[in-house]
């Protein structure tokens, strides 16, 4: 399997792991070479302040080390408005960054987010795409039109509270932690929900990746997923045809295989074709670019032509 | 006893009837007879077995009563009386009166139901509340153990009959039998004098660090604690939890998860793993042979995902007496596939059990995505406490004699543990007849009116 990057990005030394289930979502790993030098998102990049709704500053407490900021990051905490960013963007050590183009993601709350007691999470994949096409745009209120169509598509009251689905979902949904899980030098994974591809998240080292893992598989695609298999009919277990044990394991192996092959099939299905990458930041050798393209969304971080940082999204949502 | 038996008890959940009229509903008491009939003695100790449900153990009660016990030798009639004894006091009450009111209808007189009888009418600890709670009922089954006549004879001459036992607690408790109750009030059936399962207390509050102390030393391991200090800890608390626990003469192999999911994480970082590393000490000590099959893990801690369904096939080739998978019970390797090898292995000629101890965090974990086969035998663990009652309930599903030999001697050491414990409960309990008095009992005698 080949990683659905954009054309001319050098994957060398980038392979896929065997594929992990849970219900509607298949996660495939992604191990890879790690880029040195980038501040992880949880250890290396704090919310210092919202200045007023829409604005929002982010810090690099390091010394070393830029921050990228993970596309679509999102913060939550009691009795604040809640935020999301739009893109993503570099942050060098030690500096701080306002993003006047976050979009507030709880419709009716008062209050401004502070450092104090703040969890992180990646907006859902069904949101990215307008967030992503709204980045630059200052209006705070901008994807709550979105977030409630989202909401009533799930059953949910048509309103612009993505915590309909973050906070009163969430011990459902942190359950993709677990049923789903993080292997040792990973540094990415494709997500499919259902047989069809809705992301690609591949991050500069897997200590990255880690720290973005949760709002990655819980909050990006976990809620996709579990409204996916919610009420759908379970899967049939029926047992092998086989006579011996030596019989059970060729047969559990070739289910294996099944269940890879048929990975396979859904990521050349998806046939993306993330088109030409647009450039919108620098910082040293590190370029931050835009996909828009028919099918797929999303944002790259590139040296020369070496992936460091993508995160890749279906456009349809 | 037959494995099947025992997953009968475990899993056959409806109630044991007793209609105003018609016969007793019974729906599996051919099961039980012919239970009792193959070995009566195994048959009584099996109801300690952890888990069994307590309909189950109401039927095992009502069997008990029952049969006849004529011809059946000192040994056997006693642990026949002992674990009758029990369940009639370590029983819900409703369910032992349903039990009585059973035996009645059968028209059963042994002197065996006589004495149970008068046990939970005058020896349970709470036998008063009892009384004043279902009043009609204890008098039709007081009189039916002794007859009606000699009953309320006994009750107006104030005289114990020949051969009463109960002395104070007759003299208190009889005549509460037929007092009038002031009010129609609806007086709630009194609590269990005991616990048939042994369940030790568990804090209201579940952290990482509370859940018995040979699971709070492994996180503090695994926290990075200090190893000198911890490392005897955990060899003292581990001698605590298999103190008096027979030796078992037989293979166990235990298919270890320790894949990233059972680190945990926040508060609850490492709770699961730990609990899962303390059965793994315990299976040691108590197994002749322990044969490991860890799923997942990577340089000595959590990591990969988890694929249960390799894991048995990798720990059926060992040849063992029983699998145990001890799991989280997040399977994405892939979701189905360890219940579809489980469900394959009979056609495949395995008969070799496996059964799934799940491990949890607490008493209030949601399993509704956590449980991978759900046909397997499963039961879940989260303190220290848990782990005896665990590892009994495992074996239970070994044919085989050592495993039956095991299975006999831990069921004794048990039935001993609840007569302690009801012992204890009795001691603590406000006297029976503190409700009534002898003296107003001879002016308070009416029908038994249910």
């Amino acid at each position: 399997m080949n990683l659905p990057v954009p054309a001319g990005l050098d994957t060398t030394g980038y392979r896929l792991g065997p594929p992990q289930r849970a219900g509607a979502l298949t996660m495939v790993p992604v191990f890879g070479p790690a880029y040195p030098g980038v501040a992880p998102p949880r250890s290396g990049l704090k919310l210092s302040r919202v200045v007023t709704y829409g604005q929002v500053e982010l810090t690099n407490p390091a010394t070393t080390g830029v921050a990228i900021v993970p596309l679509h990051v999102g913060y939550i905490q009691d009795s604040a408005q809640n935020h999301a960013l739009c893109r993503s963007g570099f942050i060098a050590a030690g500096q701080t960054l306002r993003f006047d183009d976050a979009c507030c993601v709880q419709e009716s709350q008062g209050g401004y987010l502070a450092e104090r007691d703040q969890w992180f999470f990646v907006l859902p994949v069904e949101l990215r795409p307008a967030a992503l096409r709204l980045r630059g745009t200052s209006q705070y209120s901008k994807l709550w039109g979105d977030i409630a169509s989202f909401n009533a598509r799930h059953g949910l009251p048509a309103r612009g509270h993505l915590e309909q689905v973050l906070t009163r979902k969430r011990a459902v949904l942190t359950q993709y932690q677990s049923r789903l899980e993080l292997l040792d030098g990973q540094l990415g994974a494709l997500f499919f929900v259902g047989d069809r591809l809705a992301g690609v998240e591949i991050a500069p080292d897997p200590v990255y990746f880690a720290e973005l893992w949760m709002a990655l598989v819980c909050f990006a695609y976990g809620p996709a997923a579990w409204f996916a298999e919610t009420g759908a009919p379970e899967e049939a277990v029926e047992a092998f045809e086989a006579d011996s044990l030596d019989g059970v394991r060729a047969a559990l192996r070739q289910r294996r295989r099944r269940v890879a092959d048929e990975v396979e099939e859904w990521l050349a299905r998806a046939a993306w074709q993330p088109g030409d990458l647009v450039e919108e930041e620098r910082y040293l050798d590190l370029r931050l670019s835009t996909v828009v393209a028919e099918t797929v969304g999303g944002q790259v971080v590139t040296d020369g032509s070496r992936l460091v940082y993508a995160s890749l999204f279906a456009a349809a949502g | 006893m037959t494995v099947q038996f025992v997953r009968h008890l475990q899993r056959h959940d409806t109630a044991l009837r007793v209609p105003r009229a018609g016969a007793v509903v019974w729906d599996d008491e051919a099961v039980h007879a012919e239970a009792y009939a193959a070995d009566p003695q195994r048959f009584a100790l099996t109801a300690l077995t952890p888990g069994v449900l307590a309909p189950q153990r109401a039927r095992m009660l009502l069997q008990l009563l029952l049969a006849s016990r004529a011809g059946t030798p000192d040994t056997v009639r006693d642990t026949l009386a002992r674990v009758t004894r029990v369940l009639a006091l370590g029983l819900a009450p409703a369910d032992v009166l349903t039990v009585l009111l059973a035996v009645r209808r059968r028209r059963a007189n042994h002197k065996h139901v006589t004495r149970t009888v008068l046990t939970v009418l005058l020896e349970h600890p709470h036998a008063a509340e009892l009384v004043r709670a279902r009043r009609g009922i204890a008098q039709d089954c007081f009189e039916h153990a002794l007859g009606r006549a000699t009953a309320r004879g006994v009750l107006s001459r104030g005289a114990l009959p020949r051969g009463a036992f109960l002395g104070d607690a007759w003299s208190r408790g009889v005549p509460a039998l037929y007092r009038h109750r002031e009010g129609t009030a609806l007086v709630p059936l009194p609590p269990a004098a005991g616990d048939l399962d042994l369940t030790s207390a568990r804090p209201e509050t579940v952290t990482a660090t509370n859940r018995g102390d040979l699971a709070a030393t492994l996180v503090h391991l695994r926290r990075g604690g200090p190893s000198d200090e911890l490392l005897p800890a955990v060899a003292r608390y581990t001698d605590e939890v298999v103190a008096g626990l027979p030796r078992y003469d037989g293979t166990v192999a235990l298919v270890l998860d320790d894949s990233a999911s059972m680190r945990g994480y926040g508060e609850r970082a490492w709770a699961v793993a730990s609990q899962v590393a303390a059965l793994r000490r315990v299976l040691d000590r108590v197994c002749a042979r322990l044969v490991v099959v860890p799923v997942g893990g990577v340089n000595g801690r959590p990591g990969g995902a988890t694929d249960l369904a390799t894991g048995v096939l990798d720990a059926l080739a060992t040849g063992p007496d029983v699998v145990a998978v001890a799991s989280d019970g997040y399977e994405n390797v892939h979701p189905g596939d360890l219940a579809r090898v489980t469900a394959t292995l009979p056609r495949a000629g395995v008969h070799t059990p496996v059964v799934f101890c799940q491990a949890t965090f607490g008493r209030a974990d949601d399993l509704t995505l956590r449980r991978p086969a759900p046909l397997l035998p499963q039961r879940a663990f989260w303190h220290s406490d848990d782990l005896a009652p665990l590892v009994l309930w495992l074996l239970s599903h070994v044919d085989g004699a050592a495993a039956d030999a095991w299975i006999g001697a831990e069921l004794r050491r048990r039935l001993a543990l609840v007569e302690s414990s009801l012992a204890a409960s009795a001691a603590a309990a406000v006297p029976a007849g503190s409700a009534g008095s002898a003296a107003s009992a001879g002016s308070a005698l009416e029908g038994g009116s249910r």
